[in-house]
């Protein structure tokens, strides 16, 4: 018989650059180690990380509005898979933060380390040094409680 | 009858080859241009409308979500539909119908393309148009298939390649007063496109449009809103599509059917009757030079084999007697393949204002039709547009503003602050199926096997289990003979990610003796590239019994049956190349 499965693939890799509001969102994550955003005074909604223009309104918009670096965890979840559904040797805990003077959230790693995250407990940005400009100038997100600061 | 529906307001960013803004952004600039130009607002929107080609260009597989935001789409009725190249004006005819249906009254229709992110080179995402089973084991190039028609367009109507290539000079000609575009040239002459590099023979660098990046954006309402937000509204006037065989090599790639059945569709409802009277003027889609001639020629405005010859007499000119492409085209605005479909809509929209400043065709043009193309090269979208008869402005000047959109260089690409690179790391199995299955059994024993319809009395290579014409099962396989005919071919001198080949392939469509119509790719070998013609009778070259595996390369090539044409193989080999992201 022929073969029943003919491998194949789709040949092809991406280069993404961040465009015009992420990349003073990046900058200022690497410069000053801060978080900006971008906030529409008409329909009065701030949001991390910036962008050129309101998806509300269309309205132009200035990525400049410092926001954080402390915030609200607003949700969490403890990963124990990867994507393939294999066992994670640690396994790795997520949170929704929103970030203060923000309206959106953010997606980051948690770094808790004693105890369950709480919904609503306060956290702050634990930064990189030295820093490339990329999500990843950002480690995670600790509790207050537990004195992470600058 | 329908009722009535009309283009308010247009805007476009610039269309640049590697834009600094997202998708997104560039979304936002194209949209928000248009509801300034007709001074709405988003909230006065009822429903967008969004188009963009292939999701691997951007390695989203949710495009249509993914550019919500700058299509204006929050909180909004909203659909992304997709025919391949034909989008951008499909588009327009989503709008049409959204707001023909009644369910809104002002919709905005978005086409994006952002090409330059995919690595090494957007093709790589293009080639899953060729066949999984028969045609990807090849190595093809997507410039393949349209060198082949072309060559097959040629030698149909013996046509002159400078014909051809006058029309990639007239749209950069054309472009060099569009202020978004990307490849106008106000000097460039025939010689310079006869005198580019070859690609894949009769492709040169000139024939064909570069990947590009923009974003266009209209605004259509219906008849009331249309009166109440302008006083010069361009009306809707006929919509159609059509699509052909999925089978693309039993296609006659002479003639573009599909064209005509779409163009027949519009001018039936826009109650146009005599094309060649009543449209002033076209603009054809034109991602190569040959594809404004063919279908011009399906649009019905010349006869078959005859835009060329019309082209030389200055007929397709801006200030011809049917001025075609007078934006420049997708050859001279550029090709970011939905958005330049788009463009087509929005340029029939500022000439049929009077709006179009420098790119004004003379007279006062009354109706135009735009249209594109995409798929599996198969699908034909029209769209009829006239201002009927209302005056024409001549002080605006279209796109009225300094269009958005900044190029990256090389350098800043590549050293761009927060950029990712990311693998779409798929892979696949694919099945061949029941009819395929039992054709690769067949090539393994050194056999080729077809299906027939004795309703249609065709014999069906590639063969399948059921005849797409009759909708019926077929009624049995017969053996075909190995030897055929060269219907078309190509010399082609580059990878699929544009890398020079040694030794140039010879692809081919080749019908094989006793079958009824096309045939199948294949590659052709034992020959000098200046020897194969069209119409050359070959055989296949088979692998011996212990090295054919049940695959379209079981069959290594075909070679000129005639012994004297035949000379030493020097390479036919299939070039699939590893993907690397470039340095």
């Amino acid at each position: 018989m022929s073969p029943t499965k003919i491998p194949g693939e789709l040949s092809v890799s991406f280069r993404y650059t961040p465009g015009v509001g992420n990349t003073a969102f990046f900058e200022g994550l690497r410069d000053r180690a801060v978080f900006l955003g971008s906030r529409c005074e008409d329909c009065g909604v701030t949001s991390v990380p910036a962008r050129i223009f309101c998806e509300r309104c269309l309205a132009e918009l200035e990525p400049s509005l410092e926001c954080g670096p402390e915030g609200e965890l607003v949700s969490w979840t403890l990963v124990r898979v990867d994507v393939d559904d294999q066992p994670l040797e640690r396994p790795v805990t997520y949170g929704l933060v929103r970030l203060d003077g923000a309206d959106t959230v953010l997606l980051h790693r948690l770094l808790h380390t004693g105890g369950e995250p709480a919904i609503g407990e306060r956290v702050r940005a634990v930064f990189t040094s030295p820093r490339e400009g990329s999500m990843l100038d950002v480690e995670g997100f600790a509790p207050v409680a537990d004195g992470a600061g600058p | 009858m329908s009722p009535r529906v009309a283009v308010v307001g247009a805007g476009m960013s610039r269309f640049v080859r590697r834009a600094q803004e997202t998708g997104k952004e560039l979304s936002w600039i194209a949209t928000r241009e248009a509801l300034a130009s007709c001074e709405l607002k988003l909230d006065d929107v009822d429903a967008v409308c969004l188009t963009s080609a292939p999701d691997a260009f951007d390695g989203v597989h949710r495009k249509g979500d993914y550019l919500a935001d700058g299509a204006g789409a929050w909180a909004k009725p909203y659909m992304r539909t997709y025919v391949g190249g034909g989008s951008g004006v499909f588009t327009a005819i989503q709008g049409w119908y959204t707001v023909a249906s009644g369910l809104a009254d002002v919709v905005v229709c978005v086409a994006e393309e952002k090409m330059s992110s995919c690595q090494p080179h957007p093709q790589g995402a293009f080639l899953t148009i060729f066949d999984n089973i028969l045609e990807r084991p090849l190595g093809p190039n997507l410039l393949w298939i349209f060198a082949l028609e072309m060559q097959r367009y040629m030698q149909a109507y013996g046509l002159d390649k400078r014909d051809i290539a006058q029309v990639a000079v007239k749209n950069k000609r054309n472009a060099a007063e569009h202020p978004a575009a990307l490849l106008g040239q106000a000097d460039i002459t025939v010689e310079d496109v006869l005198g580019s590099e070859t690609l894949a023979w009769p492709v040169q660098r000139l024939d064909v449009s570069p990947i590009s990046d923009g974003a266009v954006a209209i605004v259509m309402a219906s008849e009331d809103a249309a009166k109440r937000l302008t006083d010069r509204p361009v009306w809707i006037q006929g919509v159609g599509w059509n699509l052909d065989t999925t089978y693309w090599t039993n296609r006659d790639l002479a003639y573009p059917e599909y064209v005509e059945n779409a163009a027949r569709m519009a001018y039936g409802m826009a109650g146009v009757n005599e094309p060649r009277k009543e449209i002033q003027v076209a603009e054809p889609y034109d991602p190569f030079d040959y594809k404004e001639l063919h279908h011009l020629e399906g649009l019905l405005l010349f006869d078959r084999g005859k835009a060329p010859e019309a082209a030389a007499d200055g007929v397709t000119a801006r200030d011809g007697d049917l001025p075609c492409c007078p934006s420049g085209g997708l050859l001279g605005v550029g090709n970011p393949i939905a958005a330049a479909g788009l463009m087509k809509i929005a340029e029939l929209f500022w000439q049929l204002r009077g709006e179009a400043g420098a790119r004004q065709v003379p007279g006062t043009p009354e109706r135009g039709v735009a249209q594109a193309w995409g798929d599996l090269m198969q699908v034909g979208t029209v769209v009829v547009m006239g201002n009927g008869g209302g005056p024409l402005a001549t002080a605006t000047q279209s796109p009225p503003f300094a269009p958005r959109a900044t190029s990256l260089s090389d350098q800043e690409f590549r050293s761009a602050t927060g950029a990712v690179e990311q693998r779409l790391d798929t892979r696949y199995e694919w099945d061949p199926g029941e009819a395929i299955g039992a054709v690769l059994d067949g090539l393994r024993e050194q056999r080729i096997l077809a299906t027939t319809c004795i309703s249609c009395g065709r014999t069906l290579v590639p063969a399948r289990k059921f005849c797409e014409r009759c909708f019926r099962p077929t009624d049995g396989w017969t053996e075909v003979p190995h030897t055929g005919t060269v219907e078309t071919f190509s010399i082609c001198h580059v990878t699929w990610d544009m890398r020079p080949l040694d030794e140039p392939q010879i692809p081919a469509v080749i019908r094989l003796d006793g079958t009824s119509e096309g045939g199948f790719l294949h590659l052709v070998g034992e020959v000098a590239p200046d020897d194969v013609r069209a119409g050359m009778q070959v055989e296949a070259v088979w692998k011996p019994a212990g090295e054919r595996v049940g695959s379209i390369l079981d069959i290594e090539y075909f070679r000129p049956l005639e012994p004297e044409l035949r000379r030493e193989l020097v390479a036919v080999a299939a070039v699939e190349l590893p993907v690397e992201i470039a340095p």
